[in-house]
């Protein structure tokens, strides 16, 4: 989702071939090592380093300063990065998790960092429930939320203990950045906490040369991996456009960034020999149609618009060949790949294929023929349709596949517009259930039974509490038994049955409509370090963004170029 | 005197609507604060999280109610809590802001202001000379031009391409803020280009104000009797035409900077300037209400106060409008 308001270099276009100004900055011996990223725009940095702080630049400071206790591998599943916990073990009842943190771990201020630390950051979530730690602790009032509280076992054992067996909580619970208890017991009101002085778990924890312009975070002396980081600081410089972070890149003032750029063959890797980029495939974007009115909620009209759109347009021009296709219509894509069960799958994969007489014989089969002779197509009984599909006008990839899909319906006799709005109003119209259609993201989660919990949740399908990822508000009992199915085991042989059930079931309702893959924007400088995740050499998701928790480990794996004489 | 106190009024009074209005505008679009949380988010968030923050912005109780909190912290010139940069508040960035919008803004408006006027008086004495035939048509070829282009070729030629010029911000990363010659000189550096883009554009319609002025001027009875009292020609176009002339002007000038607070939008957005045009853009964009009602304060109140500064000085200067409040 590009914002074409900051993409000035629309205006100038193609005629800005901007000539390379060359010369490596070279570093000195015992100079500090700094890496400068940029993993958000911003209008000006705050001086506000608290984790949970989810408006400002806080977030920058998770996972960099403020350590998971467990890193999932989104990428690569069976190779999950240890955190402040060096293992994790779900009891055998599926009704406790318990968490092994690594001996000597301390804060960077020195004080001892224990499993008192963590079961605090538990009770200060349930304590403090606007404050958005994200644990699904139970509240007895709501009836939602699992985890019914987190005993110290020993100094170095955690135990999270859960209302019904779930196989599944880990998840949420090891992403969870313990804070220090010696510090927070005595902040009354978490929100408004500025953390100005953070003390922290992560590699990275001293605020040095703070302005509105710029910030770096230095080594963390008391790291427990520290003797393997190369890096001394790292530097977020602020930036508010894409043109400000490629020359930046150019000018080797940055070397990670998460842009959303256009053409960047053209606008970006054209202006130096460093400047790289790679694209890898993010979460699905899905069409998803009202099923609780007609005609969305008759299989063959959904059936006919998915064959009805040209997906390999959506991908090459309205997105500008930035998003990947998605193979299989599950509603999930290839961020997931290796979860997709190709033989199962096989036979639906024809439902992504450009096919708009297929698309006219269903519909003509299925009674949706133009009944009043206006040139659409209306339903079976005769009323007419027409209906709209909400996108933000500003989110200019999305407005185009939009439109592009709108046309590829019209083509096959079926009256589909573009429901253009502002973002605003876009986000506005979900709770409520009262619209025929949207185009709509999904999540990319550590296993896609979570995002498939979003999905099919039937608490977030009831008009008022719609969801974004539930829009389409089908409920599917038979994939929320197979949620449940897989939530009662730890047995991965198991899980990946689920999911695969999971995926048939899709695939045979289509409760959704699978269009492409976001890409993961990731950009890259080989100006200052070698060591990135490249195509050839994928170890985990290489995006910049928060929430992307592996870019910790991202960080500590690059290596600075050699100082040059 | 009446005249004043008349005007006073008017303008207390305008404060107070556009008080009312400053609040009630920003909400009437479509959306709200809490819209990019979830945009960045993409479903994350869940309905609680949401609720939490919704209170800690404030903007959980009924309209009345949070209308009345804000004339309440107005009262005590608290502009409330920035979403864009909670829980800091609002008038942290906000005077941020305002304080290099000034200086930009008010730096180029003077320079537009002096150029354009010297070169009026010049062309308009020497009228029908090279001067006037080269830079009068120039100069309203510069001010027909867009803010946008103007900003996008200077930022892209001298700063990206030929890289003779920071691409961005009022001061470079790391440096020393304090009264030092380093920091001064690092600020008027990096102000060069945004300076020029507007003064670029500006500074032709002082000029074609000051020429005409003058030249509706040069045929007055006065001027006339100067010339034939054998007064030499500078002193009848600076003493007797110029500062005639200038009234106008200033008052125009008064406005000008009335109006600064508004920020220059285009170019702080181009050379990612921190001043208020930009924030107020991304207060929009995020909904901010507090900030976006805290700008436009702000730009009432100078606008406001430029127009009763300026009623003043005319006041002062014209003795036809004193003799009328006589009256």
């Amino acid at each position: 989702m590009m914002k074409p308001g900051r993409n000035l270099a629309a205006l100038l276009g193609a005629t800005t071939a901007i000539s390379l100004l060359a010369g490596g900055i070279a570093r000195a011996e015992g100079e500090e090592v700094i890496l400068r990223l940029a993993p958000s725009h911003y209008d000006a940095m705050a001086e506000n380093f608290n984790p949970y702080n989810l408006q400002v630049n806080a977030s920058l400071v998770q996972d960099f300063a403020y350590l998971p206790l467990w890193i999932y591998n989104v990428h690569d599943p069976k190779h999950d990065f240890p955190a402040l916990a060096q293992s994790f073990e779900v009891a055998p009842d599926l009704l406790s998790v318990t968490y092994h943190l690594r001996p000597g771990l301390k804060w960077s201020d020195g004080t001892p960092l224990t499993a008192k630390d963590v079961k605090f950051t538990f009770d200060y979530a349930v304590a403090h429930p606007d404050f958005p730690i994200g644990l699904d602790y139970q509240n007895a009032e709501t009836g939602t939320g699992n985890i019914t509280g987190a005993e110290v076992v020993d100094d170095l054992t955690v135990r999270f203990t859960l209302k019904n067996p779930d196989s599944l909580a880990h998840y949420g619970i090891g992403v969870t950045m313990p804070l220090p208890e010696h510090i927070w017991k005595d902040v009354a009101n978490p929100n408004q906490f500025e953390n100005k002085t953070p003390v922290g778990s992560g590699p990275w924890t001293e605020v040095k040369d703070y302005s509105r312009s710029a910030f770096k975070l230095c080594r963390n002396a008391n790291f427990y991996g520290n003797a393997e980081n190369r890096i001394d600081c790292l530097q977020f410089p602020q930036f508010a456009t894409n043109e400000q972070v490629i020359a930046a890149f150019t000018s080797g003032e940055l070397d990670w960034a998460g842009d959303g750029l256009t053409d960047p063959e053209q606008t970006f890797t054209a202006l130096s020999p460093d400047n790289k980029y790679w694209l890898p495939p993010d979460a699905d974007v899905d069409l998803m149609l009202n099923t609780t009115r007609a005609p969305f909620n008759n299989l063959a009209f959904r059936k006919a618009v998915s064959v009805a759109i040209d997906r390999d347009t959506l991908i090459k021009i309205s997105t500008f060949g930035l998003t990947t296709p998605t193979r299989y219509p599950v509603g999930t894509g290839d961020a997931y790949a290796s979860w997709l069960n190709e033989k199962v799958l096989a036979p639906y994969k024809d439902l992504l294929d450009y096919d708009p007489d297929r698309a006219r014989q269903i519909l003509d089969g299925a009674g949706f023929v133009d009944a009043d002779g206006d040139g659409w197509r209306d339903n079976p009984d005769g009323s007419p349709l027409e209906f709209g599909i909400n996108v933000p006008s500003d989110w200019t990839d999305w407005a185009n596949a939009v439109a592009t899909i709108s046309e590829n319906l019209q083509d096959v006799g079926v009256h589909a517009t573009m429901n253009g709005m502002n973002e605003g109003a876009w986000f506005d119209a979900i709770p409520g259930g009262d619209f025929d259609a949207f185009i709509m993201y999904t999540s990319l989660d550590p296993t896609p039974l979570i995002t498939y919990k979003s999905m099919f949740n039937p608490a977030t399908m009831v008009p008022g509490k719609i969801r974004e990822l539930s829009v389409h508000q089908m409920r599917m009992p038979a994939i929320e038994a197979e949620l449940a199915r897989a939530a009662a085991t730890v047995n991965p042989t198991v899980q990946q049955d689920a999911v695969t059930n999971i995926h048939k079931l899709v695939a045979e309702n289509l409760p959704v409509i699978s269009l492409f893959a976001n890409p993961q924007w990731y950009e890259y400088s080989t100006r200052h370090f070698d060591g990135w995740v490249t195509e050839g050499n994928v170890t985990m998701r290489p995006n910049l963004w928060v929430g992307t928790h592996e870019r910790v480990m991202h960080a500590l794996q690059l290596v600075p170029k050699a100082a040059t004489p | 005197m009446r005249m004043l106190l008349r005007r006073l009024g008017f303008y207390l009074a305008a404060f107070a609507i556009a008080v009312v209005l400053n609040f009630f505008i920003p909400r009437l679009m479509p959306g709200d604060p809490l819209t990019r949380l979830m945009a960045v988010f993409k479903g994350k968030l869940t309905q609680s999280q949401l609720d939490g923050l919704r209170h800690a912005y404030g903007y959980d109780g009924g309209l009345g109610t949070q209308f009345w909190v804000y004339i309440r912290n107005l009262a005590h010139l608290d502009f409330g809590v920035s979403s864009m940069t909670y829980p800091a508040p609002t008038s942290d960035l906000l005077f941020y802001a305002a304080g290099w919008t000034l200086f930009l803004v008010g730096i180029a408006t003077a320079l537009s202001f002096g150029i354009g006027i010297l070169m009026g008086i010049y062309s308009a004495w020497h009228r029908g000379g090279w001067f006037d035939a080269v830079f009068t048509p120039v100069n309203v070829m510069f001010t027909s031009f867009t803010p946008a282009v103007v900003a996008l070729i200077l930022y892209y030629g001298l700063a990206l391409k030929w890289q003779a010029f920071p691409v961005g911000r009022a001061e470079s990363n790391g440096v020393t803020v304090g009264l030092s010659m380093a920091y001064v000189r690092d600020v008027a550096w990096h102000a060069v280009l945004p300076v020029l883009s507007i003064v670029l554009v500006n500074y032709g319609s002082w000029h074609l104000g000051m020429r005409n002025s003058i030249i509706n001027l040069l045929n007055e009875d006065f001027v006339i009797l100067a010339r034939a009292k054998g007064l030499d020609d500078r002193r009848i176009r600076n003493r007797y035409v110029a500062r005639n002339a200038m009234l106008p002007q200033v008052a125009s000038l008064a406005l000008s900077f009335g109006y600064v607070l508004g920020g220059a939008l285009i170019t702080e957005v181009v050379f990612n300037y921190p001043g208020l045009g930009k924030f107020s853009l991304s207060a929009i964009e995020a909904r901010d209400y507090s900030f976006i009602s805290g700008q436009m304060l702000l730009l009432t109140a100078s606008v406001l106060i430029a127009n009763l500064i300026s009623d003043v000085v005319n006041v002062i200067l014209d003795p036809r409008l004193r003799s009328r409040s006589h009256s």
